[in-house]
């Protein structure tokens, strides 16, 4: 049975009884998963190739859907609804809920149209409003510096670290509840990455945020809780230091200690 | 020993494609200098071909090429990029695969049939349509068009899917759709590999002969309208090499020959060198 | 309308039409394939097969001279072609690998690939033809050939690339020399994607009617000298197509069809072969 923490404050988000299969599986890739996701604050999903984690993540913004076949069951509660009903509004869901993948995605256009684009696509046109959200955003990145004076130059002539900044600028630009990483240092330097933990630590002020990471030490030191998953199942959920230091499930110990994975 | 021959072996072989090229170039250079040095630039520029007083003049046949690829390029483009597109990111499984496999065997047929096709069953169409006489060079147009459009389609389809899924998915995370996703993403990501599938097409429609050899007229006259029977520097070819008399007349002929090539191997480069730089390295 | 709102509309105009043209290709698809199989099934009969060719209104005209015609060409063509591509593609693949002489010849090849084949039925005129006196089949299964060779050249060339360079490792460190480590182990390796790229070089080959225009010519007998030109079943096609006769429009039709599904058949089987070679991996 799962050892999951009763979390006391407020969760933007609510995973009950979910069940994700992908098309043609003949078994759950993801089995009965339940789990509060804190807000304001940074909930890790740890656990060996394979357990589900970036599945899980994936499900929060409805990702899966992009390729059919797949099949949610359950429910994952945000904002007081259910957002697996076939009837939620994917575009809008998706501003709510933002996301940072593996590596560096910046779009094939200029920094300013990078991070202008999700409000962009939500009709904003005014241009001050445009300016003044951008030079936020990359200030909140902590990148405005390095491009305030190049925004219309294009985007790939960043380093890695820098286009991940500017991935992140993009995603906060559009004001988010919820931001979910999938392992966003995972192409990094080491000190690109340690950049990221930086920021990311920093933005649970302003969003919920849930982090998948293949490396414990990370979920170590930037998480407030964080959850192990093995096989499909959330095995344990617990505040970060607590998880790693007396994990409640063998299991976990033993992934911890470095027995498997 | 044997490992020398077998070397050897294989690096003839392969030198060989570089010598048939060149000789081809030669050859045909050869072959149209008395043309050349005949009727000099007037060999392009002019348009009376005659060839019972043996003066030629490969403009209108020039302009018949040109003419006829631009309006298939006008008539296909749209066709192929909406077809791309479809096959891409519209499709699911299964009628991706059946519509995949459909567009590359409809590559496969030999073009001879589009032009068979063409003069049979769509001519009298556009007779009845048009008023004219159905063959010209709005037929060749179409049924150019028609010919090149699976090619076209296959190659675009397969530049939009060089784009990386999850500069898609990054796109779709911020609340696009899929439209959004190939306008903002997959075109400008792919853009160059796009353009250079579409020029490439172009090469290769440049040089067909049997598609519209059935349906283009074989008039040798600069075309006075859209529906005006008219030439192209294949059909000029396919219809007359055989019946070339003088000797001039044969060399105007290698000089249309030559014309062609160039004409569609610097096409053809222009998109493999500038707009198609794959990385192809093992 | 909001502006999501107006961008769902526009995403909604654009999936249809792209769907549209994609239905309007695959109507004029099924219209071609469906009056060549229409019109050829109905041409079709055993005289075809009989008979050669004769003037129009005789009863007993075929396409017997044709057919073999065609075999004869496209054999001669594939004998030429296959060998020399596959060494070539072996060079590029092996020995050259990604030095710029290698892909002078690769991207040379490409061009040649898409280059007008009426142009190489005019070099091969000007090369054979001419020397010789008269049309031949030699002359329009060289154009052919030299047609086949790029297609070759470049499926060897990629799928020799294919196999993995660890296999070669091996077969070096138990002593075997480069040209046996080639033949026993890369090219066993890359068997079935050689054997489908020589399948799709034939099919491209085997439709191909401006090559032969002036090389092979044409002819209405059958005949199996090499020396003469030799009748196939493309410019056949051409010749009867065009014509004003019932009769041999008929035929040309019969040739069209029979053509067709003898290149059809090739393009799948090749990819069959393709498929079941990945399934069995």
């Amino acid at each position: 049975m799962a050892s999951i923490i009763d979390i006391k404050e407020e969760c933007a988000l609510h995973v009950r009884n979910f069940d994700f299969t992908y098309k043609g599986a003949s078994a759950p890739s993801l089995k009965k998963i339940t789990m509060p996701i804190a807000k304001n604050s940074i909930t890790a999903l740890i656990g060996p190739s394979g357990c589900g984690k970036t599945t899980l993540l994936r499900s929060f913004n409805r990702m899966h859907d992009l390729y059919p076949g797949n099949k949610y069951e359950g429910e994952i509660l945000f904002d007081g609804r259910n957002i697996l009903d076939p009837k939620e509004d994917l575009i809008h869901l998706r501003t709510r809920i933002g996301m940072i993948f593996q590596k560096p995605t910046a779009f094939p256009m200029s920094i300013y149209d990078n991070v202008a684009y999700g409000m962009r696509l939500q009709g904003i046109k005014n241009k001050t409003e445009l300016n003044d959200r951008v030079e936020k955003a990359l200030k909140d990145a902590a990148i405005w510096k390095e491009v305030s004076d190049r925004l219309k130059h294009d985007a790939d002539g960043l380093s890695g670290g820098q286009q991940q900044r500017l991935c992140i600028a993009r995603a906060i630009a559009v004001e988010p509840e919820v931001l979910l990483f999938d392992e966003p240092t995972s192409a990094l330097d080491p000190i690109s990455t340690q950049g990221i933990e930086k920021l990311i630590i920093e933005l649970k002020d302003r969003v919920s945020i849930i982090i998948v990471t293949h490396n414990m030490q990370q979920a170590a030191r930037v998480s407030d809780y964080t959850g192990f998953m093995y096989l499909g199942d959330l095995i344990e959920l617990g505040y970060t230091e607590e998880l790693f230091v007396t994990p409640k499930e063998k299991l976990t110990q033993e992934y911890i200690t470095g027995k498997f994975g | 020993m044997v490992d020398k021959l077998f070397h050897n072996l294989t690096r003839i072989s392969a030198f060989l494609i570089l010598l048939i090229v060149a000789w081809i170039f030669v050859v045909l250079f050869n072959q149209s200098t008395e043309a050349m040095q005949t009727f000099g630039l007037d060999f392009i520029t002019k348009d009376e071909w005659a060839p019972n007083v043996d003066k030629f003049g490969a403009y209108a046949a020039i302009f018949g090429s040109v003419a006829s690829t631009f309006l298939a390029m006008l008539l296909a483009i749209p066709v192929a990029i909406g077809v791309a597109i479809f096959l891409s990111e519209i499709a699911h499984d299964k009628i991706k695969g059946f519509f995949g496999v459909s567009v590359e065997l409809l590559a496969a047929i030999p073009s001879v049939i589009y032009g068979m096709w063409g003069l049979f069953y769509f001519v009298p169409i556009l007779r009845d349509l048009t008023g004219g006489m159905g063959i010209g060079l709005l037929a060749a147009g179409i049924v150019l068009s028609i010919m090149i459009l699976p090619f076209m389609a296959a190659v675009t389809r397969d530049a939009m899917n060089t784009t990386p899924d999850i500069l898609k998915e990054s796109a779709y995370a911020l609340g696009g759709t899929q439209w959004d996703v190939i306008k903002d993403v997959i075109i400008p990501y792919a853009k160059a590999g796009i353009i250079g599938s579409l020029i490439l097409a172009l090469g290769r429609a440049i040089g067909e002969t049997m598609a519209v050899t059935f349906v283009m007229g074989n008039v040798h006259k600069v075309p006075t309208s859209i529906l005006s029977p008219t030439t192209s520097i294949p059909v000029t070819l396919a219809n007359e090499f055989t019946e070339a008399d003088t000797s001039l007349y044969f060399s105007s002929l290698f000089g249309l020959a030559l014309t062609l090539l160039i004409m569609s191997f610097v096409v053809i480069a222009i998109a493999k060198f500038y707009f198609l730089r794959k990385a192809r390295r093992a | 309308m909001t502006a999501v709102q107006k961008r769902i509309f526009i995403n909604k105009l654009a999936l249809i039409f792209s769907t549209l043209s994609a239905v309007i290709a695959l109507a004029f698809l099924f219209w071609i394939l469906g009056i060549l199989v229409m019109k050829g099934v109905s041409a079709l009969n055993w005289n075809i097969f009989i008979y050669e060719g004769a003037p129009p209104g005789y009863a007993e005209s075929g396409l017997k001279h044709a057919l073999v015609g065609q075999l004869i060409l496209v054999g001669m063509a594939t004998g030429v072609g296959v060998p020399l591509g596959i060494l070539a593609g072996t060079y590029l693949s092996e020995y050259g690998k990604n030095s710029k002489l290698a892909n002078t010849i690769r991207d040379i090849s490409d061009i040649m690939m898409s280059a007008p084949s009426i142009v190489i039925g005019a070099f091969v005129y000007a090369v054979v033809v001419i020397p010789m006196g008269h049309f031949s089949a030699w002359a329009g299964a060289i154009a052919l050939g030299i047609m086949m060779i790029p297609i070759i050249l470049r499926t060897t060339d990629d799928m020799l690339q294919l196999v993995p360079g660890t296999l070669r490792e091996a077969a070096f460190a138990l002593g075997a020399p480069k040209y046996k480590v080639i033949m026993d182990v890369v090219y066993r390796g890359a068997k079935a994607g050689i054997l489908t790229g020589v399948l799709l070089g034939v099919a491209r080959v085997a439709g191909e009617t401006a090559p032969l225009l002036f090389t092979s010519f044409n002819d209405n007998f059958f005949t199996t000298d090499l020396n003469q030109a030799m009748p196939s079943l493309t410019v056949t096609m051409f010749n009867y197509a065009t014509s004003p006769y019932e009769d041999w429009q008929q035929l040309g039709w019969a040739a069209a069809f029979i053509l067709s599904m003898f290149i059809l058949g090739l393009n799948i089987l090749g990819r069959l072969i393709l498929l079941t070679r990945k399934k069995g991996k």
